[in-house]
């Protein structure tokens, strides 16, 4: 039997001479080892799932289309050839979404374009990576930018709310939201230039609209000129240019945290993957730490008190942002920490070391384990009674020390 | 500052101008990420549309069509396999026309620029960006299917060898290649137009049907783009 064999991201098919679907293997979704065989492809191995699929068949004779292939079939005992767009991969790329769906590969075909797209980012970050050198330390500094960014956000809402409340002081109750705040003041200025169309295009519900416009009708404020309300304007266009840098800067994080550390950021996204690189210096620092350390980072302070004075360390730093720790519990979290710092540090170093795309594997197990915890210690457990014994090492020492101050 | 008074439909599908007041007239396309831009142009909203204004100086696709081009084979749902995608100034509108449920696979080869791709393809869910070199199209069969139009500007010397292999990879029966010649890259020597007729021999000789060829000075200095149908 002769076949066309077909190679692509979703798996290997196999057709006939006249063109018919044979048989064929589907490829799993994680993107770590799609990635990893289509890159291995390259260099002439053939798709593990097209390997699967020959040893179901046992053709006599294969067709494929890339030539780097040929060799390796050959050792295998398979008599392999060389022909482009053949009878197999044309009717296989003509129709890509339909087979997909036919062969159950996905249920619908966004699901099959938004796996393609999945694919081939990583691919193409996969690539980057080894072009990549110190690319961790711009993400740290954008991410320290967003801080300082976020703290005069703060600080100019507040001034621009003390300022604008001279004009229209019920605002500030009105709408909680800086940027809200900032865009209502640059798009408007002056309070009964307020119109509810004008709202409804800046994304406020119809009932808040209405309350602000009854309050912008019997407002308590003073009068102010156009000229007072352009210097308002500027802070407030300030403010809104600063959302705006903002917002570019986090897109700009997250597509180099996923070209330079894909496995931590698949875990716990890439602002607070950033955030980490940040706190331990570089990349390769975060590597090199245990995952006792990576766990409470951000919480030195804490953990220092907490050594110096025999205290409870702190159960996390930082990663207290991970949406698991800090909506569960409280005597569960202590325990979701650690197995995300478990995890953490293993993804850490898989990123600096080797640059394999294990990320998805690593969440699952993770889930795993959360999942475990919480039905496990869904309970809070019974307060000790008992208070605990200090430690006599430090009494020890304490009382040299005092013994010592006595002399 | 000139300001954009309307919008208006072009011939071709999915391409608006806008009029400003002045009465002068610029291309752009409909925003698929409404609120961002790509290279700096400006974003346009009118009657709660989001239009991007498409710079004929920095895209060649815009120059042909400024230039008169008859047929643009780049329509809604159209599949385009794009080679020479760079920073996803041009690849950016195409996504724009073709709308969600066409697909814009974009090969680049330098990382560099593929660093940019990337985050313009972050806001374009039907925007594909593979850093690969076009000269092995084998390398990214496995991503990509058969497409509606092979678009080409890769400004190499064997470009047109290129386009041709590439054609052969992915390229449906009757459907479009599309291809920015930089004659400068190709030959610095020879005559733009000797050298554009040269490449247009190699096409047709491969079975292609020359619709068009256009100069796109003064967009683009010694560049020609040219519309081919395979049959």
């Amino acid at each position: 039997m002769k076949i066309y064999l077909v190679e692509h991201a979703i798996g290997a098919f196999a057709y006939d001479e006249q063109g018919k679907l044979v048989d064929y293997v589907l490829n799993s979704k994680d993107l770590g080892k799609v990635v990893e065989a289509l890159i291995d492809n390259e260099k002439g191995m053939p798709l593990p799932s097209a390997k699967e699929l020959l040893s179901k068949l046992k053709p006599d004779e294969v067709v494929v289309e890339n030539e780097a292939e040929i060799p390796e079939l050959q050792k295998n005992g398979v008599k392999a050839s060389l022909e482009i767009h053949n009878i197999g991969s044309k009717a296989f790329r003509q129709s890509l979404p339909k087979i997909a769906l036919e062969t159950k590969f996905t249920s619908s075909e966004e699901e099959l374009y938004s796996f393609l797209y999945e694919v081939s980012f990583e691919y193409t970050r996969r690539k980057l990576r080894g072009a990549a050198s110190k690319r961790d330390l711009l993400a740290i500094q954008a991410i320290r930018a967003i801080d300082d960014i976020d703290k005069t956000i703060n600080l100019f809402s507040e001034r621009l709310r003390e300022w604008y409340s001279i004009h229209f002081p019920e605002l500030d109750n009105l709408i909680e939201d800086h940027e809200m705040y900032a865009n209502i003041v640059s798009k408007f200025g002056h309070r009964d230039e307020i119109t509810e169309e004008g709202l409804k295009e800046l994304g406020l519900s119809k009932e808040k609209s209405q309350r602000l416009l009854t309050a912008a009708k019997k407002s308590i404020g003073a009068d102010v000129t156009d000229v007072d309300i352009k210097s308002v304007r500027m802070l407030s266009d300030t403010i809104l240019e600063l959302y705006r840098i903002r917002r570019e800067l986090t897109d700009y994080i997250e597509s180099v945290m996923r070209e330079v550390a894909p496995n931590v950021t698949t875990l716990v996204g890439p602002t607070l993957g950033a955030r980490l690189l940040s706190l331990a210096g570089s990349l390769e620092d975060l590597a090199k730490m245990p995952a006792s350390t990576i766990q409470v980072l951000g919480a030195e302070k804490a953990l220092f008190r907490a050594l110096r004075k025999k205290g409870r360390p702190p159960k996390h730093g930082v990663i207290f942002q991970y949406p698991e720790i800090h909506t569960s519990p409280r005597w569960q979290r202590g325990k979701i920490a650690r197995a995300l710092a478990a995890k953490l540090a293993i993804a850490a170093r898989v990123d600096e070391f080797s640059g394999r795309f294990i990320g998805d594997r690593l969440n699952e197990e993770l889930k795993k384990r959360i999942e475990e915890i919480k039905t496990k210690y869904a309970q809070p457990p019974p307060k000790k009674v008992q208070e605990e014994q200090p430690k006599p090492k430090h009494k020890g020492k304490k009382e040299e020390k005092r013994k010592r101050k006595n002399k | 500052m000139s300001e954009v008074v309307k919008v208006e439909k072009t011939e071709f599908e999915n391409i608006y101008e806008c009029v400003y007041n002045d009465g002068t007239t610029r291309l752009c396309t409909k925003n698929l990420a409404p609120g961002h831009n790509v290279y700096g142009e400006k974003l346009i909203k009118i009657s709660g549309i989001e239009y991007r204004e498409w710079n004929s100086f920095r895209s060649k696709l815009a120059g042909a069509i400024q230039k008169g081009l008859k047929k643009n084979p780049i329509v809604r749902n159209s599949k385009v396999l794009y080679l020479g995608a760079a920073s996803g100034t041009t690849p950016s509108h195409v996504s724009d026309i073709v709308e969600m449920q066409g697909k814009v696979y974009a090969v680049e080869f330098s990382p560099r620029v593929v660093r940019e791709l990337i985050l313009v393809a972050q806001h374009r869910p039907n925007l594909f960006p593979i850093l690969a070199d076009a000269r092995f199209p084998q390398y990214y069969r496995a991503l990509v299917e058969d497409v509606d139009v092979l678009y080409v500007d890769i400004a190499q010397p064997d470009e047109t060898d290129i386009a041709i292999r590439n054609a052969e990879f992915f390229l449906k029966d009757n459907a479009y290649l599309m291809m920015a010649i930089k004659a400068r890259s190709i030959d610095v020597t020879k005559d733009p137009k000797e050298i554009y007729k040269a490449e247009v021999k190699k096409l047709e000789e491969k079975g292609f049907d020359i619709l068009e060829v256009i100069q796109l000075d003064p967009y683009d200095k010694d560049h020609a783009m040219v519309l081919a149908e395979l049959k």
